[in-house]
């Protein structure tokens, strides 16, 4: 329960509401409490009022007795309706300034885990699910918030209508109340008992539900590939013994939750039955009266809620507990790529001079690393193209130039400053990066362009577009750039995506241009375009370009051949046809098609 | 970008006007308890019994106060304890038992209820996955189906259940003294007249509430998958200004719902106190007046001042849970009701093995209208044949239509106009299943489950053994990698795949289609991110396989494709020219263009010095 402490802030932050909240919910259940009191009252002087009403039966003085008994009954009951309208006002101020209070704690929680979770780098994305996220940032918070406002509530109104209600009830007879409480201590027991049984099993269930939301996630985000492979009803078995395994722990869950009203019931009712039966011996014996037992009977009943409440409460606390520490998880975790003392703030703008020293970088302990001592030098406003192997460490090595990733080993530098001092915002401000795999989101064309410089009018966008070749095929549109992309982009072809997220990258105008295989899905003459352009702007911006054609790289000012986390040729065109390896080798392979074709 | 309205908030969860007792929603809901039916009459059967013997209580206790406790009959007493005794352990089990019975048929229900929405979701035509954001059917089939069970297991039976308690305790209340039940029963209309208020305000912020809910929701969904985007772009504070704005809009619309419940619930507690009050005055008159009031009466009539509301109380109280099963049930139905899964032919002709003739004929294709209504053509009368055996390439510029090509053989989509014949039959004559198990698909955007790399290449199909998935993962030279992983075929890809690099994920995709041993191979842009070295080498496998198989690519990368039987070059979606390699080359045409645009880059960068002649003079040898 101790990470619930972490949370102590906020109630000092919105103590103008917690503060009278607390007073407000104490006032309600006193006044609440002292109903029954005015109702004993009433029970005992009814019988009272008719002795003496009879005894005076048939003298004048008859009447006006009636008339001030009649007066007697209405005052208890205006008093009665007095007490509860006045409870019920605090109960609705209660409500106005703990629950609003909650709210604002939620708010103010999912903003800061929000803020965090822009600040985490991508290794802490691949850590956690998308799922597993967006729970945190929902179910989770909401469980904190049911801890901040109802329970803490419900805990205050509960203590306080008992604590009043037993010192009344030991006032009036300790006898009768040490016996109307004997199924307390049971009571306590059994909620303490089954309150874990019901935490424990609702874990489970918690757990069979996300199992049973990937699931569905999953296939529905493939639904291609299942149908293309008629594996629907494979996954629909799949899906039907998830559900079957969700059912029975429900059904789990249930058996331990049916039980806990009934157990209530019986444990409060066999206290309104023990009133009774001793009370009827006291009443016998003169000790008590009967308005006394309406009096208990009333106070059990209205503590019942409370008690029970009490059980579930404990359980949203544990909840909430648990919620708090998944989510400080997260928000403890610091980033680990962002600003810190050694940025210089002084660095304000960059040239493109970009230089690897001895870089390494093992995405994960047990695997090979990825990068193995990797090193080059790049002018600024040159060209550096990379090629190799699928799985070579292309990806991992173009993701630290504007450090999303962060070497374990070596220093990659931009002008000679190594990247972790420059102020990230100024470093990425002059990266423009096209990343391998095109993500696109549900917005429109123009709006994914404009993603890369947000104030952008819309002749830059129309700029951008052209340059990335995207212009024509998208005045093709009927809706032109106003085209909503559904998620992802999926109703637009291969290239038409990729050169979206093109035309993101270009139309920050950057320093640094980084094409990671940002031509796969193009066909050759929009390639050429794209790199007509580019090369238009040449002498603007450093280029990093990744490609597994040949046509696409042979200009640049160097090339690096990567294999297995190394570079194993540098150097131009000319200088790798000539060398013996794989650049010739596939250089050759090139030529070697051309000439057969013709032939 | 400024303004966030349209993206994140379609008329997704925009909650349409729910009414929470329509009679035909609930109907329809109870449908899926009619094979539990026999359960459903012994639960309310205890039920019933359960609602008697709450009221019959303070009945007891008004027996025992007047019988025995003003006499002092102790020996009376002790046998209406007994009564008591009895009665509350009868309702304790009896409510256990319609618990956990309530639970056992609603779970059942539900399971019914969500394995069918499943089934029904994926049963759609990929139409319907463009225009639907995932998440909103993730909803359907969990938090809809979630919130209809609370309905389905206790719902009905515990709304029945109550109904039964408040007759039970009029009856009670009229046979003890029927003035007083009168009086208690004056408070009604005030008690009906907050709870219809109550209603309808809390409809209203309910239906915003959720709104924002789904908006809140869709932000978080799109922007942690896309987080390396927006800091690459340094969109941290505009994203970040967004998200408060969408988060402050859904704290207003609960701080809104706060008000209505702030005055309903004490008002409630008001209410049925203002009962007890007039209860105690009318009584205590009455008795002053002579009439046979008695205390047991009194102190009974005080309990179920308080018991009779309960029911209601509890009524109102179920009302939010009620309001989302009913508008998720709204919802849920809403999607079975929209069905537009491709209907399988009355007589399908059965293909034992495919040949693999392809014919396209006029075929005439959109995906959707444009603004006036008229078919947006992404294919205009295209037709073609392939021969059994055959290999027939497309190329041409991106969105021209090469993969809708594909796309409509596997019938993911119905055409317009024309027909697709698969040896010689149209494809609408086959069954769905049938159609695809023979081809085999390496789609574009190559997409991998989380889980295994041997789960990605099996897809769960057992039939497949290990040793064919190893030699399929050698032919696409996909082995090398997979064994350098420290789990070798039992690694986690993670989501998307994205522990592994590109290239990588789109070998294990050429691997899954290989393992599927089609009749006809259709690989969309199959090899795109592969180096060309593996792309060569795969090559060679594959002609060996393909031998006599019939083979559908495209390929941006002309030197793929050159030993095609036959090129097809498309053009904003119409085929322009057609034939081999060499007659294309001779035509002169687009095709001509294109190629000598791939090539034309090489030797203008690598003139000046002898590198071209040297290539040229190792490749004449
Ligand atoms: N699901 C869809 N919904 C609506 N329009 C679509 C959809 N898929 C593709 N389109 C549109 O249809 C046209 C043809 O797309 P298609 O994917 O067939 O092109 P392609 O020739 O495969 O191009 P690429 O080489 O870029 O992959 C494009 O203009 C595209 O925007
Ligand atoms: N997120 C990751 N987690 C673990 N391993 C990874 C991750 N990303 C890449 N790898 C591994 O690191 C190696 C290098 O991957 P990288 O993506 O840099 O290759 P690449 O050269 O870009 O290949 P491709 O041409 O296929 O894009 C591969 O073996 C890959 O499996
Ligand atoms: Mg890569
Ligand atoms: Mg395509």
């Amino acid at each position: 329960m101790g990470a619930l402490s972490r949370l102590n802030h906020f109630f000092w932050e919105y103590k103008y509401l917690f503060v009278p909240g607390l007073l407000f919910t104490m006032i309600s259940a006193g006044f609440q409490i002292t109903v029954p009191m005015v109702v004993r009252q009433a029970v005992d002087s009814i019988p009272r009022f008719v002795r003496i009403h009879t005894l005076y039966e048939g003298t004048a003085a008859q009447a006006e007795l009636y008339a001030y008994f009649f007066g007697g009954l209405l005052l208890f009951a205006g008093v009665i309706i007095a007490l509860s309208a006045t409870s019920g006002l605090f109960m609705f101020l209660m409500r106005q300034t703990v629950v609003v209070a909650s709210r604002h704690i939620e708010y103010d929680l999912r903003n800061a885990l929000y803020d965090h979770l822009q600040q985490l780098s991508t290794t802490f994305y691949q850590e956690y699910s998308t799922g597993d996220v967006i729970t945190r940032a929902t179910d989770d918070i909401e469980k904190v918030r049911r801890y901040i406002g109802p329970a803490i509530m419900y805990v205050t109104r509960s203590l306080v209508m008992v604590l009043v209600a037993v010192s009344v009830m030991f006032v009036i007879s300790p006898t009768l109340t040490l016996y109307a409480l004997i199924p307390l201590p049971l009571l306590a027991v059994s909620v303490f008992f089954m309150a874990r049984m019901v935490h424990h099993r609702s874990d489970l269930l918690q757990q069979q539900y996300s199992t049973l939301t990937s699931r569905v996630q999953e296939a529905l985000s493939g639904i291609r590939v299942l149908k293309a492979y008629t594996r629907e009803d494979a996954e629909a078995d799949a899906f039907d013994e998830e559900s079957e395994k969700y059912k029975w722990r429900n059904l789990n869950l249930a058996l331990v939750e049916s039980a806990w009203r009934p157990s209530f019931l019986l444990l409060v009712g066999l206290s309104t039955i023990i009133v009774v039966w001793m009370g009827g011996r006291l009443v016998a014996e003169g000790a008590i009266t009967i308005g006394n037992i309406a009096e208990y009977i009333i106070y059990i009943n209205m503590m019942t809620w409370p008690v029970a409440s009490l059980g579930f409460v404990i359980t949203m606390i544990q909840r909430a507990s648990a919620s708090v520490e998944r989510l400080h998880r997260i928000m403890d975790r610091e980033p680990d790529i962002a600003d810190g003392p050694r940025t210089d703030a002084s660095i304000q703008s960059l040239e493109g001079h970009i230089a690897f020293h001895n870089v390494w970088y093992q995405y994960d302990d047990e695997e090979e690393p990825a990068l193995r001592g990797v090193s080059f030098d790049l002018p600024a406003d040159q060209t550096l193209a990379i090629v190799g192997r699928t799985g070579s460490g292309k990806s991992t090595l173009v993701r630290m130039i504007p450090r999303l990733l962060e070497p374990d080993a070596g220093r990659v530098t931009v002008d000679g400053h190594d990247v972790s001092t420059i102020p990230l915002e100024t470093l990425r401000q002059h990266m423009g990066y096209v990343p391998q795999e095109v993500f696109l989101f549900s917005d429109t064309v123009a709006n994914n362009i404009a993603f890369g410089d947000l104030d952008a009018p819309d002749d830059e966008i129309r700029a951008a577009a052209r340059e990335a070749d995207l212009l024509e095929n998208v005045e093709d549109f009927p809706d032109g750039f106003e085209t909503y992309v559904g998620e992802r982009g999926i109703t637009l072809s291969g290239g038409q995506k990729q050169r979206t997220s093109i035309a993101r990258a270009l139309i920050r105008d950057p320093r640094v241009l980084i094409f990671d295989d940002a031509l796969s899905a193009v066909d050759t003459a929009t390639e050429r375009n794209i790199l007509r352009s580019l090369r238009e702007r040449q002498g603007n911006h450093t280029l990093v370009i990744v490609s597994h054609r040949l046509s696409a790289v042979q200009a640049a000012d160097l090339i690096l051949v990567m294999e297995q986390g190394n570079i194993v040729q540098r150097g131009t065109h000319e200088e790798l046809v000539d060398e013996e390896g794989l650049y010739a080798d596939l250089h050759e392979k090139q030529l070697l098609e051309e000439e057969i074709e013709a032939l | 970008m400024a303004d966030d309205e349209t993206p994140y908030m379609q008329d997704d969860d925009t909650v349409r006007e729910v009414n929470t007792f329509d009679g035909r929603l609930i109907r329809r809901i109870a449908q899926y308890l009619k094979p539990y039916a026999g359960w459903v009459v012994l639960a309310l059967t205890i039920t019933l019994v359960g609602s008697f013997l709450g009221p019959l209580r303070p009945w007891l206790v008004q027996q025992g106060i007047d019988n025995y406790i003003v006499v002092g009959d102790l020996e009376g007493l002790q046998r209406i304890i007994l009564f008591l005794f009895l009665a509350l352990i009868g309702e304790g089990l009896l409510s256990f038992a319609e618990n956990y019975l309530t639970q056992y048929i609603g779970q059942r229900a539900i399971y019914d209820l969500r394995t069918t929405v499943f089934r029904h979701i994926q049963d759609q035509p990929l139409s319907f996955f463009d225009r639907t954001p995932i998440g909103r059917l993730i909803t359907r089939t969990t938090s809809d189906v979630e919130a209809l069970s609370d309905v389905l297991s206790s719902g009905l039976i515990v709304a029945l259940g109550d109904l039964f308690k408040l007759f039970f305790i009029a009856y009670f209340m009229f046979t003890l003294n029927w003035q007083l039940a009168v009086v208690t029963l004056l408070v009604m209309p005030l008690m009906v007249w907050v709870t219809f208020w109550f209603r309808n305000n809390v409809r209203e912020q309910y239906r915003e509430t959720r709104k924002q809910i789904a908006r809140l929701n869709s932000f978080i969904q799109e922007h942690v998958t896309g987080m390396h985007i927006v800091q690459l772009f340094n969109r941290e504070e505009e994203e970040m200004d967004r998200f408060e704005g969408i988060n402050d809009d859904h704290r207003a619309a609960h701080i809104r719902t706060i008000f209505y419940y702030a005055i309903f619930w004490p008002s409630i507690e008001f209410i049925s106190t203002v009962a007890l009050a007039a209860v105690l005055w009318y009584g205590g008159v009455g008795a002053l007046s002579g009439s046979a009031l008695t205390l047991g009466v009194l102190v009974a009539f005080i309990q179920y001042a308080r018991q009779f509301f309960e029911p209601i109380r509890d009524l109102s109280n179920q009302y939010d849970t009620l309001q989302r099963a009913m508008a998720g049930a709204e919802r849920i139905f809403g999607v079975l009701d929209e069905d537009h899964h491709l209907p399988e032919p009355d007589d399908p002709v059965e293909l034992d093995a495919v040949k693999g003739r392809i014919e396209f004929r006029n075929v005439w294709f959109a995906y959707e209208d444009d603004n006036e209504g008229n078919p947006d053509w992404v294919l205009k009368d295209v037709s073609f044949t392939v021969e059994p055996g055959e290999t027939v390439a497309l190329v041409g510029a991106t969105g021209a239509g090469k993969s809708t090509v594909m796309n409509l053989l596997l019938r993911f989509y119905e055409i317009q106009r024309g027909e697709i014949l698969v040896d010689g039959v149209n494809i609408r004559d086959l069954r769905l299943k049938a159609l695809r198990r023979h081809i085999g698909l390496i789609l574009q955007d190559v997409f991998l489950f989380s889980g295994s790399v041997e789960r990605n290449l099996t897809l769960g199909d057992p039939s497949i053994d290990e040793k064919s998935m190893k030699r399929a993962a050698e032919i696409v030279q996909a082995d090398q990698f997979i064994e350098r992983l420290p789990e070798g075929y039992q690694q986690d890809v993670k989501e998307r795949g994205s522990s592994l690099s590109h290239g990588q994920r789109q070998l294990l995709a050429f691997v899954r289609a290989l393992l599927y041993d089609p009749d006809v191979m259709v690989l969309d842009e199959a090899t795109s991110s592969v180096d060309t070295e593996t792309e060569a080498l795969i090559q060679q496998a594959l002609e060996r396989l393909t031998e006599g198989r019939t083979t559908l690519a495209i390929a941006h990368r002309l030197s793929t494709i050159q030993d095609a039987d036959m090129i097809l070059v498309m053009h904003k979606g119409e085929v322009r020219e057609r034939g081999t390699h060499q007659e294309l080359l001779a035509q002169d045409g687009l095709y001509r263009k294109l190629h000598d645009l791939q090539y034309a880059d090489q030797s203008p960068a690598a003139s000046g010095d002898g590198a071209p002649s040297d290539g040229r003079v190792r490749a004449n040898l």
